[in-house]
């Protein structure tokens, strides 16, 4: 007895909308960047069983989740860095009072 | 009396490791149990893989989100005010149209991800070989472009944080 | 029906085997951590003229024992306004990756717990992943010197992990496998890897001492400066676990590395004749690295944060990339014989030897011509 795929499939669409609903909902900006790296992690369940019930020969579909580290890694480190020098220019990580840029 | 229970029971231990603790990384208020919370949901991901036969790929997830990002984003809880505003999650206007929007989207979704029937196959491990082999040489050019990104997003943080040395004298 | 070792279903054998592999790694941690703080408290001792604990039955050698007791019966404080659950989970965060990176160390021919085929990426994973207990011990902590210590360590542990990993994929490159076994096993006779590649060897030895909080980099618990850094808090057997089972612990881990991927790990004279001597010289070779860490405590001064920032970034990651570069072109060029390597890898040795007093000197220079310009203030100057 082994684990159907859909069962992987279902838990990384959970993941991802659990993380798409944080995005919507929560304020603070660092939880939004951990609710967007919930999101990519799902992405990656999902290309991992793909790739290991389709990928006939090779491990196409594990190499996107590599792209996908690589990609994760400079969002972080970029988006902590907007939140952190927006922080200091107006004490607040709440995104709803960041609002210089609207008309 | 087989082995064979063994992988449903931890692939349920380790789904319901994911979806607790990634919809308590939404619900809870303190920020720095949500990062905890949030390390803890990529590492029952990286068991996933496990389960899969990628343990390369559980490797890397371990130490780039565990060992790197979770710790960025620490570092981030601590250089901004860790209270969220007490009323941040169901009382404010976005959260009817996002539940909405959420579930329109997911529940076909999951629906459809139960059609997938066929069993993954046996974790048999070994996935490196033909891991490096794709990325080393049939994805040679993404690669290369994936480290000018890195440098281009490394580059980018230094500029946003470093501070301005005049308008420091200034202040 | 498959039957396991001993006539055992594998269903009751593989439960008991992962309690004696834990039990068995569980020992080991517990008597190395008490050997070694013993030998640390002796060589310091004969190093500075004095002449250590001699109190506590022969030689002393009880009086860790009689340590470990009294920091288990003492009565465990924690101050109010510590986070109550983060407190008490930090030590379990960062003993637990330290336990489950010994899974792959193979102390002799067929005496390892799992010959993993990415052994050595899982080595490093674990590492990795100390830094989030010690990060959350200094936050927890509530406490102006733990959260420092604990953001000072976090910087270091992640940009020495960046060296580290680099020093590391020379061997791999040469050796062509991440399994500890293999690598092993491809250093029979005398030409280990250390010949081939000693400057990767010196690059992960300073790194080394980096990621295990070692003097010269031990900033993260500086004791004249940060009170105790992240373990302010800590005390009683949560301060034993995280600093004398865990520092510990992770010194023999990165020792046992070292061991295993420049000096030939388990293999020695005899070994052909009698496997389980293989532990013995394992053993012997990883106390040797045990005892260097231990001289070079007793030796060096404690560097300060942006010199520790700036040797890492500007010094050890650049000559590491140069290294991996060189490794892996003459590897390339000359599939056959590895001495073109290791004429590379001891010319960059004797440079990077010869190199860091000169450049030191240079920047010294400059520094102090600018400060006597009156360019920069002087306590920039001062930083040499």
């Amino acid at each position: 007895m082994s684990v159907p795929l859909g069962a992987f499939i279902a838990v990384s669409a959970t993941l991802f909308f659990i993380g798409t609903a944080g995005v919507l909902v929560r304020r603070n900006a660092v939880v939004i960047l951990m609710c967007v790296e919930l999101m990519l992690n799902a992405a990656n369940l999902a290309l991992v069983a793909f790739s290991r019930r389709y990928g006939a020969v090779d491990e196409r579909g594990s190499v996107f989740v590599v792209f996908v580290f690589v990609i994760a890694a400079a969002e972080v480190a970029v988006g902590l860095a907007i939140v952190l020098s927006a922080y200091r220019n107006r004490p607040t990580v709440d995104v709803d009072e960041i609002r210089a840029m609207k008309g | 009396m087989t082995l064979d229970f063994v992988e449903p029971v931890v692939f349920g231990v380790l789904a319901a490791g994911v979806i607790v603790a990634g919809a308590a990384v939404v619900l809870i208020n303190r920020i720095t149990a949500a990062a905890l919370l949030m390390a803890f949901t990529f590492l029952c991901m990286a068991g996933m893989f496990v389960l899969l036969g990628a343990e390369t790929i559980a490797a890397f997830q371990v130490l780039i989100y565990v060992g790197a990002i979770t710790v960025l984003i620490l570092y981030g809880v601590m250089f901004t005010p860790q209270a969220d505003r007490p009323y941040a999650l169901f009382f404010q206007k976005q959260t009817p149209l996002a539940g909405v929007v959420v579930a329109a989207a997911a529940i076909p979704v999951l629906l459809l991800s139960f059609s997938f029937v066929g069993a993954v196959p046996k974790p048999g491990g070994d996935d490196l070989p033909a891991l490096a082999t794709s990325v080393f040489v049939d994805f040679a050019f993404p690669f290369e472009v994936a480290s000018v990104l890195l440098l281009a997003a490394m580059v980018g943080a230094i500029v946003l944080v470093k501070r301005d040395e005049d308008s420091e004298a200034r202040r | 029906m498959p039957v396991g070792p001993f006539g055992l279903d594998p269903l009751v054998w593989l439960p008991i085997r992962l309690l004696i592999a834990v039990g068995l790694a569980l020992f080991l941690i517990l008597n190395g951590a008490l050997l070694q703080i013993y030998l640390e408290r002796k060589i310091q001792a004969a190093m500075q003229d004095r002449i250590g604990p001699y109190h506590v039955g022969p030689f002393g050698l009880l009086q860790t024992f009689a340590d470990a007791i009294k920091l288990i019966a003492k009565e465990d404080v924690r101050a109010r306004l510590t986070d109550p659950y983060f407190f008490i989970a930090a030590p379990a965060l960062v003993f637990t990756p330290m336990l489950a990176s010994w899974a792959v160390l193979p102390f002799a021919h067929d005496v390892v717990g799992a010959d993993l085929n990415i052994g050595l990426l899982y080595l490093t994973t674990l590492g990795s992943m100390t830094v989030l207990g010690i990060v959350i011990a200094g936050w927890a902590s509530n406490n102006k010197y733990a959260i420092v210590g604990g953001l000072r360590s976090a910087g270091q542990l992640i940009s020495y992990e960046v060296p580290q990993i680099l020093a590391l994929v020379s061997v791999v490159l040469v050796v062509g496998s991440l399994s500890m076994v293999d690598i092993t096993r491809s250093q029979a006779g005398p030409l280990v890897n250390v010949l081939v590649l000693p400057f990767s060897f010196a690059l992960y030895f300073i790194s080394a001492l980096a990621e295990t909080n070692r003097t010269p980099f031990d900033l993260p618990e500086a004791e004249s400066e940060l009170v105790a850094g992240w373990l302010t808090e800590y005390s009683g057997m949560r301060w034993g676990t995280m600093l004398a089972l865990s520092e510990y612990g992770e010194v023999t881990v990165v020792c046992s590395i070292m061991t295993t991927l420049w000096f030939g790990g388990w293999q020695g004279p005899g070994v052909d004749v009698a496997p389980l001597l293989g532990v013995l010289w394992f053993t012997l070779k990883v106390y040797a690295f045990v005892l260097i860490f231990m001289w070079i405590r007793a030796t060096l001064p404690r560097m300060r944060i942006d010199q520790l920032m700036s040797f890492c970034w500007k010094g050890l990651i650049p000559l590491a990339l140069l290294n991996i570069l060189l490794v892996a072109v003459l590897l390339m060029a000359f599939p056959d014989t590895r001495i073109p390597v290791a004429i590379a890898s001891w010319a960059l040795l004797l440079g990077f030897v010869a190199g860091v007093p000169y450049v030191q000197r240079r920047r010294l220079a400059t520094l102090r011509a600018r400060a006597r310009a009156g360019q920069v203030p002087a306590h920039a100057a001062k930083a040499g």
